[in-house]
């Protein structure tokens, strides 16, 4: 097929079409964050967390991005988890943290990193995106430990259940215990769903519409190659368990690259910019857009310059 | 305010309920391999039943009046005085106007209709049927790929094709079912592929080699996989879209289908071009079956796959559409 030279060219079916893939793929998972949500509102104490976190806010926030490895949820459960985690009272830095972590130092994500990569530098890349990925969560951590948590968080969002802690011990049976939990599942279903169906939309016009081979020439020039595929990771809104697939067959692009594809994509794509705005302010979003692209944009930079053995 | 949050409670198990009915009449329709590949769909499957049972807790909420209504209230007679409910600390007060409904807020009209709207958004599309493939505009837009090491798993799949083709013609008979047989297990071990053009097409002894798109594209990168029917007849289903270009003699198109990794929004089109001289009466992503021989001549100083077709006819799009 040649290269058109047509950059947007719109078909609604094929958009029906890319939007629908999107939210049966993504269901299962913004509905296993919400059972999660659940159970977590119901059967987890308030205490057990501030008990297991560290007294030091900075120890915190590694602790909080290296809990992806053991507690992994992909990028469209985990809104609904830290919504949860926030209003259970876990300080809004380990949240944010955890949450742009976890879809990448999950241990699927590395399998998965590890596999696709075979013959292409395989234990560099999915070192350096393990590392990278989470040097940027507990930076975004840290940052966002500095500034008042109102101004972060969606209004309302911590209000109704703000100190809320409930003692279960006793009288209400097991079963009534679950159809709480399902009832917390239910709203935080449907209240992050809105949102992923906004952000499917977005993803599924650009994925169908937009001309993915108009980037083919920016791959000779490294900060070009890095932007145009942080621009491609979050146009095709990819779960992060099979992306690095993907990012191996952009053979033409450099390493860091492809690092800069496998680290934006599951910390900011389109879909999750909108599943975002279930817990955060528009004006964070914003920002953390900005911040995201920029710092992961330049240590890539720095690291393709370094000539690395890759 | 009662009647408002009765309302958003009755709107959220409905809404779970037709998402159920809807993912559940999908999956067991058949459907769902339209959109997404094999190893998720039991996932999407199990989201329909669990949207079923939330849907169950939630209208039992609702009738019973015991849990969902007031988590608050429902938690003082359940459990006793466990709670330090401070009204002014959750934001209950009537002065602020809102109501404490089970974890949340209840949404005003306005907001419940808006979010009604967009989540039945979704199942008006599958209702509609129409929303099954994509057109030409969308492959045009992602271009078609041609070289099998841009495809996803295309080179740790290439070794093990290599090395299954290698023995299965080690150990195959020459006849041409064995060969299928062999060459069908090599690449679908290699790529994941898997396609009920296979199985429906003819493979008895004699007849056509069934061969995917897909296959010709490893062969052109290992010519021990090539051997295995380069110059034998085969025969090939995919879509058809017309050449534009590299196409002097216009006697060329492109059989296509479509590569997924996770779902159709991520499908890559990989295609191979089809020589036939005769001219076509075939609409644009119309599915033929092509029968002829595989070449891989050298063009433009590349080995590619060009299949000289014999014959070509239009067919149904088989129930997979999709390679893996």
């Amino acid at each position: 097929m040649p290269l058109s030279t047509v950059w947007f060219h719109f078909s609604f079916l094929d958009f029906q079409y890319a939007f629908l893939s999107i939210l049966l793929e993504g269901l299962p998972f913004l509905l296993g964050g919400a059972i999660l949500s659940g159970l977590l509102e119901e059967f987890l104490p308030q205490s057990l967390m501030t008990r297991f976190l560290p007294k030091n806010p900075r120890t915190a926030i590694i602790v909080s991005g290296l809990l992806g490895v053991i507690f992994p949820v992909c990028e469209c459960g985990i809104v609904p988890v830290v919504r949860r985690l926030l209003k259970k009272g876990l300080p809004v830095s380990c949240g944010i943290t955890y949450m742009l972590a976890a879809p990448i130092v999950n241990p699927l994500v590395i399998l998965s990193t590890l596999a696709a990569f075979r013959g292409q530098g395989a234990w560099e890349m999915t070192i350096l995106r393990f590392g990278l990925g989470l040097t940027v969560a507990i930076l975004a951590g840290w940052i966002v430990s500095y500034i008042a948590p109102y101004s972060i968080l969606r209004p309302g969002l911590l209000a109704p259940e703000n100190d809320h802690e409930h003692n279960h011990s006793g009288s209400c049976g097991m079963f009534d215990r679950f159809q709480n939990a399902a009832s917390v599942a239910t709203r935080d279903f449907l209240d992050v769903a809105v949102y992923f169906v906004i952000g499917a939309a977005a993803a599924s016009l650009f994925s169908t519409a937009v001309n993915q081979e108009i980037i083919l020439p920016l791959a000779a020039n490294p900060p070009l190659a890095i932007v145009s595929l942080m621009g491609l990771a979050s146009i095709l809104s990819l779960c992060s368990t099979t992306d690095a697939f993907i990012a191996a067959t952009l053979t033409t692009f450099p390493m860091a690259a492809k690092l800069a594809f496998l680290v934006f994509g599951p910390m900011l794509d389109f879909k999750l910019i909108f599943l975002y705005g279930a817990a955060f302010s528009k004006r964070f979003i914003l920002s953390l857009a900005l911040g995201l692209f920029v710092v992961i944009g330049l240590l890539c930079w720095r690291l393709s310059s370094l000539n690395l053995a890759w | 305010m009662k009647n408002s949050s009765f309302l958003q409670g009755l709107r959220d198990s409905l809404m779970l309920l037709l998402w159920g009915v809807f993912v559940l009449w999908l999956s067991f329709g058949g459907q769902l391999s339209k959109y997404l590949h094999p190893s998720l769909q039991p996932y999407t499957t199990a989201a329909g039943v669990i949207f079923l049972l939330l849907a169950f807790f939630g209208f039992r909420s609702l009738f019973t009046r015991q849990v969902a209504h007031d988590h608050y209230h429902q938690h003082h007679e359940c459990c006793g005085n466990h709670h330090d409910h401070d009204e002014e600390a959750h934001g209950h007060s009537v002065k602020q106007g809102r109501e404490h409904q089970h974890h949340g807020t209840v949404d005003g009209i306005g907001a419940m209709l808006f979010k009604t709207i967009l989540l039945l958004l979704p199942l008006a599309i599958i209702v509609s049927g129409k929303a099954t493939a994509y057109s030409i505009t969308t492959i045009q837009n992602r271009g078609v790929v041609d070289n099998i090491n841009k495809l996803p798993s295309a080179k740790a799949g290439a070794a093990v094709a290599a090395s299954a083709a290698s023995s299965a013609k080690s150990t195959a008979s020459a006849t041409p079912s064995a060969v299928t047989v062999a060459t069908n297990d090599a690449t679908t071990s290699a790529s994941q592929s898997s396609s009920s053009v296979d199985s429906s097409a003819p493979a008895a002894s004699g007849g056509p080699i069934p061969l995917q798109v897909i296959d010709m594209l490893y062969a052109v990168q290992m010519p021990s996989y090539r051997g295995e029917f380069e110059g034998k007849e085969v025969e090939l289903i995919g879509q058809y879209i017309p050449m534009t270009t590299g196409n002097p003699k216009g006697d060329r198109f492109q059989a296509i289908r479509m590569f997924i990794t996770c779902c159709a929004a991520d499908a890559k089109p990989v295609g191979v071009s089809v020589q036939y001289p005769k001219p076509l009466k075939v609409s644009e992503m119309g599915w033929v079956k092509i029968t002829g021989k595989p070449t891989f001549p050298m063009e433009g100083g590349r080995r590619t796959a060009v299949l000289e077709a014999t014959k070509v006819e239009e067919c149904p799009a088989p129930s997979e559409p999709f390679v893996y």
